[in-house]
């Protein structure tokens, strides 16, 4: 029971963390590299609502804000102008990912901070105690990807987002602002990151650079993933099994790089990875 | 006056003066700690050169090469920790360095390059390859010092100014080299498949085959590095293995300018040199410089600093020459049999069927005229012919041989060449350099020289002066016309010395004149050479004049086969093609 918790729990966090990359991949067809640096400045959202002694939750939505304004900056003035460079873009925004990180530091230390957890102990149930806050995690999860589903198929943006995937020329030929959509999808991506981020603040430590971390395996998963959210569920689901399983019965060092190497054999033999067709 | 290319000629030779200058003399002068951050300064300067050779050159972006230097660092000091460190050991380590990262680049070559791989693939791949070094050296426990590293084992006596001249000299060795291969018709071919690897693959070369073996030798060099950086610091860590240092060095090359070898070189030596000196009194800061200064560098001036300097010294009009080489015309007689066969060949994309039951000859010194309208599946032929991995039902033989599975290199060696419906060539060289590239598959190219002279087949000499590009073989193809690029993409195809060519549309968008001259072309290599050729074309009149016989696809189907005459004058021709047009 605790096995299958861990499973879904991880798989749940992977996706929390890779979501807001998939949007953007999945609409731009532009990896963010610098999807470390605004998981980071959510984390730091936390540490700052935290420093003010308000109610922790209020760094969602302050994570939410800050993260989607300095992604609108971002789309306006470094990736605009590299659409039709997609490696440039990738060096681009691990650039910004130094500056970023760099700022950090300067502002705030290079030292590790620690936020206070947003819900606390845990609970029993059949009999298995488990943290609340990864079981919190796992809502979490499903409350993103359901919302998602619901912006992509219940809304007009979700229609316009998934006009520009699917051909972009006639997208725009048909009066869609695709700059508007590509401006918005980066804004939600980037609001998404640092999001992600203040919920990953209690689960590790927060440091300037603890993005980088996590940066390689979203990488991976969202490659695996396409541009569809129901895949990369899946594939959290079965790399994050891997990785636990892996982690415990075998080596927890091979596990924390079970993710990355995994997805990479799937690519190789799979191209499309899980998407389909 | 001095024109451009002694201002080169003058720049290089002041370069290499001063580095052997440096080299002899920089002990002298130099303090303990400029020796000591040059010395390692160097050594990141040579990875930076292999970091460019694969993505500046060759399109392929790489954040690994941090992990082949890694496992040549730690194959050093392991070798020199573990089993001693007399002289035989020593030499053992220097064979391990560069041996063991060599064949772990072929592994990661082959996993990262096959047919139809994106270039986005190897980059994932080039990301994995260090996380997947740098959990192994954690995992070692003793043999690789996990976190720690391994520090305190017997290195070279060469002490600081030995180092310092060893390094230098092995920089400037591989650099030169790197300059000469660059410059070399081999080292064109890496400019030819990051601008077009599908032609590159259509003139009967293996692009994935090219660059696994350029990232295995490549490996190879990253691991001596290593073996440097091992024996001249004392110490290796598992940073050194890691992706954020493979990042480090594509920040190293486009800040000094990817696509030159000189930039990356001076980029990674500037930049760490001056970050040993500054991040000293401005810690954060000066890493928020590099970065901020990288984005800018990014999008608004891709080619580096470097980009500055050539920018002035683009050597225009060298005087590259034509000459032509006899070729027997094909022999139409001998050989009876048929070229080209193909025999039930059915195609479908799920429920949706493309062709059904083709049954097609073709024989040495026919211009078969392959018409229909729109969506009747001429295009899908031509590829099923050039690609056997193509999923088909029924078979095709060329010279007998039956093609299924084989890649587009493998057809071409058979004997097809085939012309794209949109002129396929390398748009970043000029007339005479795509016309090199076709002939690379005949004769290997040379390493080492650029030839001055291309020996071209007659036919191909032909096509040239007839459409006025014989005259110009230095200009770069980005400032030809439509027409001109066609014709140069037929050129090169004939250049491979073809049994069959294969050409989708190549009138497609053309002036009259100019369709006269590829049609005049095409009788001539058929009748006169004993090429045989199939053709795809809309345009009626003109498969009238040309053809030697005419066959029509309707909806997947082969419904006519006959000479011109016998199809022109048909009734189901007219009813097809006005029901085609009429909706």
């Amino acid at each position: 029971m605790t096995l299958i918790l861990d499973i879904l729990s991880t798989a749940a966090i992977l996706f929390i963390v890779s979501a807001g990359l998939l949007a953007i991949f999945g609409v731009l067809k532009i990896i963010n590299f610098a999807h470390g640096a605004w998981l980071t400045i959510g984390a730091y959202c936390a540490v700052v609502v935290a420093g003010l002694g308000i109610n922790p939750w209020c760094a969602l939505p302050l994570a939410f804000v800050v993260g989607a304004a300095l992604g609108g900056l971002t789309e306006h003035f470094i990736v605009r102008p590299l659409y039709r460079r997609p490696l440039d873009a990738i060096l681009a925004t691990w650039g910004l990912g130094i500056v970023i990180g760099q700022l950090i530091t300067l502002w705030f230390g290079r030292d590790v901070q620690f936020t206070p957890a947003l819900l606390a102990g845990a609970v029993t149930a059949f009999d298995v105690t488990y943290s609340l806050y990864r079981l919190f995690a796992i809502v979490a999860a499903l409350i993103l990807g359901l919302g998602f589903a619901f912006l992509l198929d219940g809304t007009r943006l979700g229609l316009s987002a998934r006009a520009v995937i699917m051909n972009e020329t006639l997208a725009r030929a048909l009066g869609i602002d695709t700059e508007k959509v590509r401006l918005a999808t980066f804004m939600s991506g980037t609001g998404l990151a640092a999001l992600a981020g203040v919920l990953l603040a209690p689960l590790t430590s927060v440091d300037p650079n603890m993005g980088v971390a996590w940066l390689t395996g979203a990488f991976m998963l969202v490659m695996v993933a396409g541009s569809s959210f129901g895949a990369l569920a899946a594939a959290c689901l079965v790399f994050g099994a891997a990785q636990v399983l892996i982690s415990i019965y075998f080596s927890p060092v091979v596990g924390g790089m079970a993710v990355a190497v995994l997805c990479a054999v799937t690519l190789r033999i799979r191209p499309k990875g899980f998407a389909r067709a | 006056m001095l024109d451009r290319r002694n201002i080169r000629l003058i720049l290089l030779a002041t370069l290499a003066v001063s580095a052997v200058l440096l080299i002899v003399f920089g002990p002298t002068f130099l303090g303990r700690f400029s020796l000591n951050v040059l010395t390692r300064s160097m050594i990141y300067a040579m990875l930076a050169i292999t970091v460019d050779l694969l993505w500046g050159y060759t399109g392929v972006l790489t954040f690994g090469q941090a992990a082949f230097f890694g496992i040549g660092a730690y194959a050093t000091a392991m070798v020199l920790t573990h089993l001693g460190s007399s002289p035989a050991f020593f030499a053992l380590a220097l064979v391990v360095a560069i041996l063991v990262p060599l064949i772990f680049g072929l592994a990661v070559g082959w996993l990262s390059f096959y047919h139809g791989s994106t270039p986005l693939y190897a980059t994932v791949i080039s990301l994995v390859v260090p996380i997947v070094v740098t959990q192994m050296v954690f995992s070692g426990g003793v043999w690789t010092g996990s976190s720690s590293g391994l520090v305190g084992y017997e290195t070279l006596p060469l002490g600081l100014a030995g180092y310092f001249r060893l390094t230098g000299v092995c920089l400037a060795i591989f650099a030169v080299l790197a300059i000469v291969f660059v410059r070399s018709d081999a080292g064109r071919l890496l400019a030819a498949v990051r601008d077009n690897e599908a032609r590159v693959a259509y003139l009967g070369m293996n692009p994935a085959r090219l660059k696994i073996a350029l990232t295995a030798v490549l490996a190879g060099v990253c691991g001596l590095a290593g073996f440097l950086f091992a024996n001249a610091s004392g110490v290796v860590a598992p940073e050194n293995t890691g992706f954020v240092f493979g990042t480090e060095l594509v920040v190293w090359t486009a800040l000094g300018g990817r696509g030159t070898i000189v930039g990356p070189l001076f980029g990674a030596i500037g930049i760490d040199y001056l970050s040993a000196n500054l991040s000293g009194d401005l810690p954060f800061l000066w890493q928020l410089i590099i970065g901020g200064l990288f984005v800018v560098m990014i999008i608004l001036l891709p080619g580096g600093l470097a980009s500055l300097v050539t920018r002035f010294l683009k050597v225009g009009g060298g005087e590259t020459k034509l000459s032509a080489t006899p070729m027997r015309p094909f022999d139409k007689r001998a050989d009876d049999a048929s070229l080209l066969s193909i025999r039930k060949l059915g195609k479908s994309y799920g429920a949706l069927s493309v062709l059904k039951g083709i049954d097609l000859e073709i024989r040495a010194g026919e211009l078969v005229s392959l018409v229909g309208p729109n969506g009747a599946g001429k295009t899908t032929l031509m590829r099923c012919l050039s690609d056997g991995r193509e999923q088909v039902e029924g078979e095709v033989h060329i010279l007998g041989r039956n093609i299924a599975g084989c890649t587009p290199q493998d057809i071409v060696a058979l004997g097809v060449g085939r012309k794209f419906q949109v002129a396929s060539i390398f748009d970043s060289m000029s007339i005479g350099e795509c016309l090199k590239m076709a002939r690379f598959s005949h004769q290997r190219p040379s390493p080492a020289r650029s030839l001055a002279e291309i020996a071209l087949p007659a036919p191909t000499v032909e096509i040239l002066q007839l459409t006025g590009m014989a005259g110009m073989l230095d200009k770069p193809v980005s400032l030809l016309s439509h027409g001109q690029r066609q014709a140069l993409e037929l050129a090169m195809v004939v250049a491979l010395q073809p049994r069959v060519i294969l050409l989708d549309e190549p009138t497609a968008g053309l002036t009259k004149t100019e369709r006269m001259t590829i049609g005049t072309i095409l009788k001539r290599l058929t009748d006169e050479m004993g090429f045989a050729a199939i053709l795809v074309e809309h345009d009626l009149d003109f498969v009238r004049e040309i053809s030697s016989r005419i066959v029509v696809l309707h909806q997947g189907k082969l419904v006519l086969d006959g000479t011109v005459e016998e199809v022109v004058n048909s009734e189901t021709v007219r009813t097809i093609y006005s029901r085609g047009a009429h909706g």
